[in-house]
């Protein structure tokens, strides 16, 4: 599939601090990207560089064949053909949520923009509000107006910050839906940030995790969630415990057992002399009646999946752990002893230091 | 939330206070609209019509140049590259401190057939007599217009540019994904974002220039506030003053009105703060024709006046007139210092009253105390006259009747009128400054206190006044200024001998003496440039 944004060595510095650095990405017509990562590491510059309003230091941005950003070329923002979704949706308060649509159409005959405008509102279930002014609506109304004047122009590439941040948890889930089903009709690229992975599971075709500038790894949210390449990516994507452990002869010893390990497989740093395995509550169990105890409740919570522990190794040394985590139906108490195993699995194991 | 405070008293005394205070204005409306209608078929076919249309038509000419000076100076400040910007940022505000009776003065002397730019022309191309070429003549009704115009554009430049400043980029930035530059994205959103500001700052002019006396009475340009004036002293008309008092309050109630109903629908100020902006990158061209621009309004509406000002009473100061501007400023002074800690201490009691208290109606005294802002002071003045000069009168005939002395005129011919007349008129400036103080303390601290075991008293004496202080001194500052300033409720209403440093600067313009008074009238600008300070500080600050 050929690319229609392909972002090259990208590199953005402002005030003497490099917020991005050399930055590869390309998104095939009509994927859904999900940018994630910390505060700070860079998301949003990623945005504004690419929507026009950052000028970066470096690099080559090509949409759709055309490059609009390189040594020599720097296109405006209002000449590039993107759409972007603000975080608070920047909607104009002086005019109606029609007249917002019809905003940036505004050189199309009248009888193409009705068009556009009444099919955009019909989609967007926006029809009977098209008179409204925009503090008379909802939030979700809010944001749908804003996409419907976003895609109004029929833009090439959509790029959304943090769009469902300012929605009510309940609405959240079927909205990404209904936004999802609407950008795979008009068959749009886009971009979107977000702090939330779980957004990224639902909404997205594509992951990216970026931090301090640098884009740690980008693939399908479930090759990501299965395969982190690094302990950072898989820290920030909080996917399990992180359980000390030894390598020798192709094993990985841990205080709850031997794992078998393949050195092909290895996602080991050179220098790196700590190591931990990723362990997912899936891949624990528990017997709480044995004898032979090697771990103590430490945190107890209740949550839908039942109850939620951490435990803590009984002895001290270097395989010793504090925080494992556990989801259990059995009712345990604080400090209870209990015996924990790791079934057999293809083991991660990633270097910390 | 439960309010904290239930005293009757309170709501006894804050309806009460609020009533007089606007009580002479009621007064004088009843009467004008009681008047009989002899009179107001003579004002009609006499003086009214031609008073009425100068009035709007200096009305539009000053608001038409404001909007223009004004707009374009805060777009170009705030959305431009234009090269001293820091500098002109400031300085652009500046005229709002000189009194457009002053400037009109000056350019009056500079322009006029006798002025040194006359001169020089006339002695450059050897022209004999005024036959020989024409120059424009500065007083006239557009020259009035436009030395208001040049003196009260900054509130329009400070409304707008601070509506500019707030207003959410990412609206500019959407814009502009949708095809349209950052220029036409100015036209297109942030024009019309900032609409409501612009029309409350034009409708500030408007009021000003409704309410304007000095000027258009020295250029002889007759308006209703010329008309009233005359009528009173020069004609002694009590009656057909107050009429034209009262068609001038309507004339500003209407434009009140006019300027609350364009903004019913316009409720979008944006409430984000704003970030890096990005600027219109100005060719050298635009950046000659900026600067010209913005150069002018502070060098003619400011500097310019002032360095004459300054060379005047280099010039023509002598102690004789030191003496006479001490005792002048002293009485200024003092009836400023008196008017502006009086107006504070009822702005504090009618703005915690709104927030301690629990009556229904606890925003009313408030708002009432503070509708004396629109009324001019011409109209304010006739208004304490025909309120007070009856009961002096009632008072005078009451102790003669029981064989006591008379004591005059304690109401209406005492500096009581005066200070009355500030008291009501500068009462909305006290209570804007102190309402966004008491806004700035949370509730929870309303309520703290008691759970300490603090009455209302001590709450008050103890966590709000204390908190306040910033905001009272902000408030007393801005009334004693504007009390040190103001002009034609002085004119009218002050006691037989007594100046103060605004009327001794007009008498001395009427009298094409400015020369003798500079140095007042540089004490007048200097005092006027304290809040322009103040504010821009505190502004910077936040």
């Amino acid at each position: 599939m050929s690319s229609l944004l392909s972002i090259k060595q990208l590199s953005v510095v402002l005030q003497n601090s490099t917020i991005l650095s050399k930055l590869d990405l390309s998104l095939a017509q009509g994927e859904i990207l999900g940018l994630v990562g910390a505060s700070g590491c860079g998301k949003t510059t990623l945005l504004n560089t690419i929507a026009g309003f950052l000028k970066p230091s470096q690099g080559v941005i090509d949409i759709d064949g055309n490059i609009i950003v390189d040594e020599s070329r720097y296109l405006a923002a209002e000449k590039r053909h993107i759409g972007v979704i603000f975080q608070d949706y920047a909607l104009f308060p002086h005019l109606t949520v029609k007249a917002n649509v019809a905003f940036g159409i505004s050189h199309l005959p009248k009888t193409e923009q009705n068009q556009r405008i009444e099919q955009l509102l019909a989609i967007l279930k926006l029809s009977e509000l098209s008179e409204s002014h925009i503090h008379q609506l909802s939030g979700g109304q809010q944001q749908r107006v804003a996409i419907a004047r976003a895609l109004a122009p029929q833009p090439k590439l959509l790029l959304l910050d943090e769009p469902f941040s300012n929605i009510d948890a309940r609405l959240r889930n079927e909205l990404m839906l209904e936004i999802r089903q609407l950008l795979k009709q008009v068959n749009t690229t886009a971009i979107f940030v977000t702090h939330n992975k779980d957004e990224v599971f639902t909404f997205a075709d594509k992951m990216a995790v970026m931090a301090e500038g640098k884009l740690l790894q980008f693939d399908s949210p479930a090759t990501i969630c299965q395969q982190p390449n690094s302990y950072q990516v898989a820290d920030f994507l909080q996917l399990g415990s992180w359980l000390p452990c030894q390598l020798s002869n192709n094993e990985v010893k841990t205080l709850l057992g031997v794992l078998p390990y393949n050195n092909e497989q290895s996602l080991l740093g050179e220098g790196e002399h700590k190591y931990s395995l990723l362990v997912k509550p899936s891949q624990l169990n528990l017997q709480s009646d044995s004898v032979k105890v090697n771990a103590q409740v430490e945190y107890v919570s209740v949550t839908e999946q039942g109850y939620h522990y951490h435990f803590s190794s009984l002895v001290d040394g270097d395989l010793s752990f504090t925080k494992l985590s556990l989801y259990s139906e059995e009712v345990l108490e604080l400090k209870q002893q209990v015996e924990l195993s790791i079934n057999s699995h293809t083991p991660l194991v990633y270097g910390i230091g | 939330m439960i309010a904290l405070n239930n005293s009757k008293t309170w709501t006894f005394f804050s309806f009460l206070i609020a009533l007089v205070l606007i009580v002479p204005v009621l007064v004088m409306l009843v009467g004008g609209v009681n008047a009989s209608t002899e009179l107001f078929s003579h004002l009609w076919q006499t003086v009214l019509p031609t008073y009425l249309k100068n009035t709007l038509f200096l009305g539009c000419l000053v608001v038409v140049l404001s909007l223009f000076f004004g707009v374009s100076s805060a777009a170009i400040i705030t959305y431009t590259n234009i090269v001293f910007k820091k500098q002109l940022r400031w300085l652009l505000m500046l005229p709002l401190a000189m009194p457009a009776y002053l400037i009109a003065y000056i350019y009056t002397d500079l322009f006029d057939y006798a002025g040194p730019v006359q001169r020089s022309l006339r002695a450059w191309f050897n022209w004999q007599s005024p036959n020989d070429y024409w120059f424009f003549d500065i007083r006239t009704l557009p020259g009035a217009a436009v030395m208001l115009a040049l003196v009260l554009f900054p509130y329009i430049y400070m409304l707008t540019r601070g509506a500019f400043e707030q207003q959410d980029q990412n609206l500019i930035r959407a814009s502009r994904t949708l095809g349209f530059s950052l220029r036409q994205s100015f036209f297109r959103v942030a024009l019309p974002l900032a609409r409501p500001a612009i029309a409350v700052a034009a409708s500030l002019v408007l009021m000003e220039t409704l309410a304007d006396f000095a000027t258009v009475q020295y250029f002889s340009v007759n308006t209703l506030t010329t008309a009233i004036y005359d009528t009173w002293l020069g004609y002694g008309d009590l009656a057909a003053a107050n009429a034209l008092a009262s068609v001038l309050m309507l004339l500003i109630l209407f434009v009140v009105l006019a300027e609350q109903k364009s903004r019913a629908g316009l409720r979008h100020q944006s409430t984000r703060p704003s970030f890096t902006r990005e600027l219109i990158q100005l060719s050298i061209t635009q950046q000659l024709f900026a600067s010209i621009l913005c150069w002018s309004l502070v060098i003619l509406g400011f500097l310019l006046p002032f360095v004459l000002l300054i060379s005047m009473a280099l010039e023509y100061s002598t102690a004789a007139q030191l003496t006479v501007l001490l005792e002048t400023g002293v009485n200024s002074i003092k009836i400023a210092v008196i008017a502006a800690t009086i107006t504070v201490i009822l702005a504090l009691f009618f703005g915690l009253y709104q927030r301690l208290h629990q009556h229904k109606y606890r925003a009313i005294p408030q708002q009432l105390s503070g509708l004396g802002y629109a009324v001019p002071g011409t109209v304010l003045a006739m208004a304490l006259l025909s309120t007070f000069g009856p009961i002096d009168h009632w008072l005078n005939s009451l102790l003669e009747q029981f064989g006591l002395p008379e004591p005059g005129l304690i109401l209406s011919g005492t500096l009581f009128a005066i200070i009355f007349a500030f008291v009501v008129r500068f009462s909305a400036v006290a209570n804007g400054t102190i309402v966004s103080g008491i806004k700035q303390i949370p509730h929870s601290l309303d309520y703290a206190p008691a759970t300490l075991g603090a009455g209302l008293k001590r709450t008050l004496f103890k966590v709000h006044l204390p908190l306040l202080t910033p905001a009272i001194m902000v408030a007393w500052l801005l009334v004693f200024v504007e009390a040190m300033k103001e002009l034609p409720a002085v004119l009218l209403l002050r006691p037989f001998n007594f100046e103060t440093l605004s009327s001794q600067i007009y008498q001395l313009i009427s009298d094409e003496m400015l020369e003798q008074g500079a140095l007042g009238a540089i004490l007048i600008v200097v005092f006027g440039l304290l809040p322009i300070v103040l504010l821009n500080t505190k502004k910077e600050t936040s």
